[in-house]
C-alpha cells in the first residue's frame, strides 16, 4: 500500500508502547481533530454572525433558531471549544506527568503551553462575542481587570475595548482577536508544534540502547488509531451539540446595567472565586500569570526526567515538577467546583 | 482494527442521524415583519392561537415585540420571555410607558385627552391620594384635606382645574407613627389600579391599562346582556367594559375603620343574576344602575382622570343622576356634534355600538364631556346605548313629571329615597 498524504504527515514507524491510549490518552491528536471541528464550524457562522452590539446577539438567535442546522452547527462549535480546552489540559499535564518535555523537547513544551493560552483566551474572546446578557458581567468585570495592571492598565484596556467602555469597538476587537489574532495564528503555532514533535524525535521515548521494547507500529496502523478516535469523538461532540444547546440570553440592552448573571465562564471561574480574596491585580492578573511562568519555567529550573525513565508515567526524576503541576491543578479544580455552587 | 472503524463508524452515523433527528424536533419558525417595526419576529410561531388584541392594534402593523418586549428572534421559551415588559401584563404602570407610550400611541401627544398614560399615572385610581389623604386627616397625621401623598411620587406640570395638585410624594409607610395609620399602611395600600388583587378568582384582574381594559370577569346573567356577551378573553383590549370588570375592585365588600381591614360583602357565594350580583346587599341603586354597565354613564375623564392630581374621588366624579336626567326645572345638558374632530365621534369609533352622525345631539356632563352613546329623540325622550351590551334603553327627562325633588339638591341619596330598586 502507497502511504497516502494523511500518512505521510506521520513518521514511518513509532514506539507500540507509546503509542497506545493508556500512554498518550489521545489528547494531543483528538485536540487536532476538535481544531478542525472549530475551524469548519467557525467559518459556517461567520457566514450569518453580525459583529456590532445591536444585532451581534439577534444574528446569534437567527443562527440558533432559523438557519437550517445552524442550532447543531453553533452546538458543535460551543461543545468542541469547552472539549479542546479540556483536552489540551489534559495534553499538558500527560506529558508533565510522563516526563515527555525533557530536553530536545523544552521548546515545543512552550509552544504547546502557548497553544494553551490561546485556547483560553479564544474561548473567552468567543464567549463574548455572543454579546447578549449571559456575557455581560464577565465582559465589563474581565476588561475592568486589565485597568488594574499598574502604569500600562488603561492603556492596555483601551488598546484592548477601543474605548472607555465597552462598544463597538469593542466588539469589532474581540471578534478580529477571535478570528486572526487568535484562531489563525493558533493555527500555525498548531502546525509549529506538531512538526516540532517529529523534528524533535517523536514520542518521547528512552535512547535506542536503554529500550527494552523494541515493538514499533506502523504509520497505517497510527492512522488507523487516529481514525478511530476521530469517529468516537465526532459521534460522542454531535450527540452532545443535539441534545444540550449552547448557552445563549436575550440582548443587552444598557451595557453598564449589569442585568446579567454575575459569573465568568467556566474556565474562569477559578479566577473569579480568587478575585474574593482582595486585591483584584493581585489576584486576578498577577497570580494566573505567576502560574503561567512557573508551569512555562517547569522544564528549566525544575529537576529533569532522566532518558531511562522516558516513555511511561510518573518517571522518579521529575517526581517535583509533577507534585508541581498537580498542586496547581488540584487547586483551579478545587476553586472552579467553589465558583460554580450557586451564591448563598 | 477494521471492526473497531466499522463499529465507530456505524456510531457516527448513528449519531448524525440522531442528531438530524432532534434538529427536525425543532420547531420551524414563523416569522412575522410589522408594518410598525419592519422587525421580524418569531412569537407567532408558538403563539399563532393567540387572537388579536383588538381592531386598533392589528397584529401585522404592531406585532407583539413593541408592545410585550421579549427576544424576538429566539425559538426557546424562556429566552424569548425573558425580557418581557411586566410578564405577562405590559400594561403594568411601571413599564406603561416603554410599552403603550410615545406621541403616536398612548402617551406626550400635542391633543391631551390622548394622554391617556399621564392621565392614569394622575388619576385617583392609580395615586389612591384620597383613601391616603383622608386617613391622615382623620387620625390627625395632616391638617388639611388636600392630597400630599401617593402609591408613589407623581408630578403634574399642567394643573388646569381648581381642585388640582401640583405634586404627591409617594406615602411612606415607616414614618407613620399613629397604629391606625399602619395598619392602613399594612392593610390597605393594595386597593389601587396598579396592586396585584386579592386572592381568589372574584378578584382576578391585571394591572395598570389592563386591570380595566382586559376583562377578566364574565358578566353573569348571559341573557340580559342580549346573546351579545362578550367572551372571556385575556388577549384583548376593549373600551366595551362590563360592570363585572369594575367589580373586580368596586362593591366588593366595605373596609373597617376600626380594624382596618377589609370585609368582603356578606352574600357569598355571589348571586348569579344581575340584580343581586352588581351591588352587595347594603347598597341602594336605581334600576338604571344595575342594568346598566358602569361604563354607560360613568366617563373615560372619571375612570382615567383628567390630567390633573385630584385630592379625592368626588372632585372627579362628574355624573349625577341629572347628567341624564335633569331636574324637575332644568332638562339635562345636551351638545350638537357639529365637529367633526369631536372626542365624541373618536370614541364611537373604537367602540362602535351607535352609529353617531355629524349634527347629532347627545348628553354631555357639567364639564362638558359628551355622553357620546347617548342621543336626544324626536319626542323629548333620551336614548343610551349599552356600551359592553348593545342594548338600547330609552328614558325621559324629569321635568315634567311628577318628581318634586329641590332642584339643588341633587345627589343619589335622593333620588334613591323614591327610586331605590327593591330586591
Amino acid at each position: 500500500m502507497r502511504p497516502n498524504f494523511f500518512h505521510h504527515l506521520h513518521p514511518p514507524t513509532i514506539p507500540a508502547k507509546q503509542s497506545r491510549w493508556r500512554y498518550t490518552l489521545g489528547a494531543g491528536g483528538t485536540a487536532i481533530f476538535l481544531m478542525l471541528v472549530l475551524g469548519v464550524t467557525g467559518i459556517l457562522e461567520m457566514f450569518y454572525y453580525i459583529p456590532t452590539p445591536e444585532q451581534a446577539a439577534q444574528s446569534i438567535q437567527t443562527i440558533s433558531y432559523l438557519v437550517p442546522f445552524g442550532g447543531l452547527v453553533r452546538n458543535l462549535h460551543f461543545w468542541a471549544a469547552q472539549l479542546f480546552l479540556i483536552v489540551t489540559a489534559v495534553h499538558l499535564v500527560r506529558v508533565v506527568f510522563t516526563g515527555s518535555y525533557a530536553p530536545a523537547r523544552r521548546f515545543n513544551y512552550l509552544l504547546g503551553l502557548a497553544l494553551f493560552v490561546f485556547a483560553i483566551l479564544l474561548d473567552f474572546t468567543g464567549y463574548i462575542l455572543r454579546w447578549d446578557q449571559g456575557i455581560q458581567w464577565a465582559l465589563i468585570v474581565g476588561t475592568n481587570l486589565i485597568k488594574t495592571i499598574p502604569l500600562i492598565g488603561n492603556l492596555l484596556y483601551i488598546m484592548l475595548t477601543g474605548g472607555t467602555q465597552p462598544g463597538l469597538a469593542t466588539l469589532i476587537r474581540f471578534y478580529t482577536w477571535h478570528i486572526f489574532g487568535l484562531a489563525l495564528v493558533a493555527i500555525i503555532l498548531t502546525v509549529w508544534h506538531a512538526f516540532r514533535v517529529r523534528r524533535d524525535g517523536g514520542i518521547a521515548v528512552p535512547p535506542p540502547h536503554l529500550r527494552t521494547d523494541k515493538e514499533r507500529i506502523t504509520r497505517y496502523e497510527l492512522v488507523r488509531r487516529e481514525v478511530l478516535a476521530m469517529l468516537f469523538s465526532g459521534a460522542a461532540l454531535i450527540l452532545l451539540a443535539a441534545f444540550v444547546p449552547a448557552p445563549i440570553a436575550g440582548p443587552i440592552t444598557d451595557i453598564n446595567a449589569m442585568s446579567g448573571e454575575a459569573r465568568a465562564p467556566w474556565f474562569f471561574l477559578w479566577v473569579q472565586q480568587m478575585l474574593k480574596w482582595g486585591d483584584p491585580f493581585v489576584w486576578g492578573v498577577l497570580v494566573p500569570l505567576i502560574i503561567l511562568v512557573v508551569l512555562a519555567l517547569i522544564p528549566y529550573i525544575l529537576p529533569k526526567p532522566t532518558n531511562p525513565e522516558l516513555g511511561k508515567w510518573f518517571p522518579r526524576s521529575n517526581r517535583f515538577a509533577q507534585i508541581v503541576l498537580a498542586i496547581i491543578a488540584l487547586l483551579i479544580i478545587v476553586l472552579t467546583i467553589f465558583g460554580s455552587l450557586p451564591a448563598s | 482494527m477494521k471492526r473497531w472503524i466499522a463499529l465507530g463508524s456505524a456510531i457516527l452515523l448513528i449519531a448524525i442521524l440522531v442528531a438530524w433527528w432532534v434538529n427536525s424536533r425543532q420547531p420551524k419558525p414563523v416569522v412575522l415583519i410589522p408594518t410598525l417595526t419592519g422587525k421580524p419576529e418569531y412569537c407567532l410561531t408558538c403563539h399563532s392561537d393567540v387572537p388579536q388584541i383588538s381592531p386598533s392594534h392589528p397584529v401585522k402593523t404592531f406585532g407583539c415585540v413593541i408592545c410585550h418586549g421579549g427576544v424576538a428572534l429566539a425559538l426557546d421559551a424562556n429566552l424569548a420571555h425573558s425580557t418581557l415588559r411586566g410578564g405577562a401584563n405590559p400594561s403594568d404602570l411601571s413599564v406603561v410607558q416603554e410599552s403603550c407610550g410615545g406621541s403616536n400611541c398612548h402617551s406626550g401627544a400635542a391633543a391631551d385627552h390622548n394622554n391617556h398614560i399621564q392621565r392614569v399615572m394622575t388619576s385617583v385610581q392609580s395615586t389612591y391620594a384620597g383613601a391616603i389623604t383622608n386617613i391622615l386627616y382623620t387620625f390627625g397625621a395632616q391638617s388639611d384635606l388636600t392630597a400630599h401623598y401617593g402609591i408613589r411620587v407623581v408630578r403634574d406640570s399642567q394643573v388646569t382645574t381648581s381642585t388640582g395638585v401640583r405634586s404627591l410624594e409617594a406615602f411612606d409607610p415607616a414614618k407613620a407613627t399613629n397604629p391606625a395609620i399602619q395598619k392602613f399602611a399594612a392593610n390597605c395600600l393594595v386597593c389601587h389600579i396598579n396592586a396585584q388583587p386579592m386572592a381568589g378568582a372574584q378578584f382576578a384582574r391585571f394591572t395598570g391599562c389592563a386591570a380595566c381594559h382586559t376583562p377578566t370577569q364574565t358578566p353573569v346573567s348571559s341573557s340580559e346582556y342580549g346573546g351579545n356577551q362578550r367572551k372571556k378573553l385575556i388577549h384583548t383590549l376593549t373600551t366595551a367594559i362590563p360592570y363585572t370588570q369594575c367589580n373586580t375592585c368596586h362593591n366588593k365588600g366595605n373596609y373597617d375603620l376600626r380594624t382596618m381591614t377589609f370585609v368582603q360583602r356578606s352574600d357569598q357565594p355571589l348571586p348569579n343574576d344581575r340584580l343581586h350580583n352588581y351591588y352587595q346587599p347594603i347598597a341602594q341603586f336605581t334600576q338604571c344602575e344595575y342594568t346598566l354597565d358602569c361604563i354607560d354613564c360613568h366617563t373615560r375623564t372619571e375612570a382615567m382622570g383628567d390630567g390633573d392630581i385630584h385630592s379625592n374621588e368626588a372632585q372627579i366624579q362628574n355624573i349625577r343622576c341629572k347628567t341624564c336626567h335633569g331636574t324637575p326645572t332644568q332638562l339635562p345638558l345636551t351638545k350638537r356634534l357639529t365637529d367633526p374632530n369631536d372626542i365624541a365621534f373618536r370614541q364611537a369609533l373604537l367602540n362602535p355600538v351607535v352609529n353617531l352622525q355629524l349634527g347629532d345631539t347627545v348628553l354631555v356632563t357639567d364639564q362638558g364631556e359628551p355622553l357620546w352613546n347617548t342621543r336626544i329623540l324626536p319626542d323629548g325622550t333620551y336614548q343610551l346605548v349599552g356600551k359592553a351590551t348593545d342594548e338600547v334603553f330609552t328614558f325621559r327627562p324629569v321635568m315634567g313629571s311628577g318628581c318634586t325633588q329641590n332642584g339643588i339638591d341633587q345627589s343619589s341619596a335622593y333620588c334613591h329615597t323614591c327610586h331605590a330598586v327593591l330586591r
